[in-house]
């Protein structure tokens, strides 16, 4: 689905990602972990072009969407969730979807895909003309989330969902990231909690010094290079 | 009583046309982020524009009045497109953009002394006339009319920024630039549009005042001085706080003078200002975040 190839990417003239190659599959949860500073966020928003691409590609279902616009790439499918629990606090929730929705003028669609989230999420229906400021961080994150698949992705790219969470909180967005993937949507996700990332990935990337350090499966946190990588060899 | 009911009058047409101008400047800072005192310059273009329309050039008032605010809201978006717009491309700070307006203010006003002479300019379309008798209190037609279309004004524009798409679009670029851009809304058509719907209200201020009040080049400082505290008062960002800072500006400078002689008008207007910013930085209706900062 994502083939991100030789991708050099950064901010301003500092470069982070410094030459990556990485592959997402459709259907699955790709997981990108690392230590602090590592590139990780840099490396989904050098694919959510909000950064500096230096050279490389970023192929999605085969073609190279380096550099497009936003609202080009959430037309072609793709939504991405900052980290930090990023709503519009002085809007209701029900104002925060549909800013969601922006790119899409069919009002019908709009609305239709509001009461699925509303299906999805009873929670943000029970609290739709609350303001945002007014949940507590893990509605927040949810909303965030909500506010994405609105746009009706296949793709979601998820930077630190479980940022400042309680356990209760992070248990259960992780819980709704999966049965997101579950419905089909691909899903690439970068975190801080590697455990609990791993744990729900199919793939996992572990990032160092903006270039790929590690890739495989669930038994990846066994790898005994992961101390390496984390704690630089302690 | 008939004299306080006077002041509570004068002092709400006072309000009136400093909210009108408050309005525009606060809708164009909340989702820009830097102070544009050049807002008070469109206020005495358009202002001077349907002078020329009307009074010199003989057009019909309506048309003048329709010709005046299209033509301050294309003054506006000129304003964003040519000199701010070039300015942020060249990541200049809110504080450059400030000082741009400054710059902008002085031109544009020397422009309007040059073309127009220096001599007060009258318009005399809806003469003020004998008036209507409040409690013992006199208020002119045009005065109500200025209050009439101030208040419907005002219900517009909440309803413009509550239930339309670029109302709301606004409201998401004033409150988190970076994620309403990831949702794929446009923080530079949205920097647009507000200074073309912001800089169209100065317009109809300026309309409503070059009836109310003899023309000056300079005018357009004065106000948008009066548009600025009553911001401040109500909350920098806040458009709903700014008009309500703006009428309790109007209505604390006209009961002001009941005791001071009128000369210190603006020094109250200034009093004002100062004790929000020691004591209510974020005015009325603003908030601060966690960390103290004013958002």
């Amino acid at each position: 689905m994502i083939k991100i190839e030789k991708l050099q990417s950064g901010y301003n003239k500092t470069k982070i990602i410094k030459g990556l190659d990485m592959v997402a599959v459709a259907g699955e949860i790709t997981a990108i972990i690392g230590p602090n500073g590592a590139g990780k966020s840099t490396l989904l928003k050098s694919v959510f072009n909000l950064c500096d691409i230096y050279s490389g590609k970023i192929f999605y279902k085969e073609e190279n969407i380096k550099k497009l616009p936003t609202h080009d790439l959430i037309n072609f499918g793709i939504s991405y969730v900052p980290q930090g629990r990023q709503v519009f606090t002085n809007m209701t929730v029900k104002e925060n979807l549909e800013m969601g929705a922006f790119v899409f003028k069919d009002k019908e669609l709009i609305n239709k895909n509001i009461e699925d989230i509303y299906r999805k999420f009873p929670i943000l229906k029970q609290k739709q003309n609350q303001d945002a400021a007014t949940l507590s961080g893990g509605q927040q994150q949810l909303l965030a989330i909500a506010r994405s698949l609105i746009q009706n992705p296949q793709l979601l790219l998820l930077d630190e969902p479980s940022l400042g969470l309680s356990p209760k909180a992070m248990k259960e967005v992780f819980k709704k990231i999966q049965e997101i993937n579950k419905e089909g949507v691909s899903v690439i996700i970068v975190e801080q909690n590697a455990k609990k990332a791993v744990e729900i990935a199919d793939r996992t990337y572990i990032l160092e010094n903006g270039k790929i350090a590690l890739s495989g499966g669930k038994e990846i946190l066994k790898n005994p290079k992961i101390k390496n990588i984390y704690f630089g060899g302690i | 009583m008939s004299i306080f009911i006077q002041l509570l009058l004068n002092g709400l047409i006072a309000g009136a046309i400093y909210a009108l101008v408050a309005a525009g400047f606060s809708l164009i800072y909340s989702t820009n982020k830097f102070i544009h005192f050049a807002h008070g310059v469109v206020v005495t273009f358009a202002a001077y524009f349907l002078y020329l329309m009307f009074a010199v050039l003989g057009i019909n008032f309506c048309l003048s009045v329709i010709f005046t605010i299209i033509c301050a809201g294309l003054l506006g978006w000129i304003i964003n497109e040519f000199v701010y717009k070039t300015m942020r491309k060249r990541k200049a700070s809110s504080v450059i953009l400030l000082i741009a307006s400054v710059a902008l203010l002085i031109l544009l006003e020397s422009l309007i002394l040059l073309f127009f002479g220096p001599s007060v300019k009258t318009i005399n379309f809806l003469e003020g006339g004998i008036g209507v008798n409040i409690f013992g209190a006199m208020i002119t037609s045009l005065q109500i009319v200025i209050i009439f279309i101030a208040i419907i004004l005002f219900f517009g524009l909440w309803l413009f920024m509550k239930k339309t798409i670029l109302g709301k679009a606004m409201r998401a670029v004033s409150n988190n630039k970076d994620v309403a851009e990831i949702v794929g809304i446009s923080s530079k058509q949205i920097y647009a549009w507000s200074f073309i719907v912001g800089s169209s209200i100065a317009g109809i201020a300026g309309v409503l005042i070059s009836m109310e009040q003899n023309l000056d080049p300079v005018m357009g400082t004065n106000l948008i001085i009066k548009g600025f505290t009553g911001s401040i008062i109500g909350g920098i960002g806040s458009v709903p706080g700014a008009i309500i800072g703006a009428f309790l500006l109007g209505l604390v400078e006209v009961l002001g003078i009941w005791f001071l002689p009128s000369g210190y008008k603006d020094a109250i207007a200034f009093i004002v200002l100062f004790m929000f910013l020691i004591f209510r930085p974020q005015g009325i209706f603003g908030k601060k975040d966690f960390s103290g900062k004013i958002i």
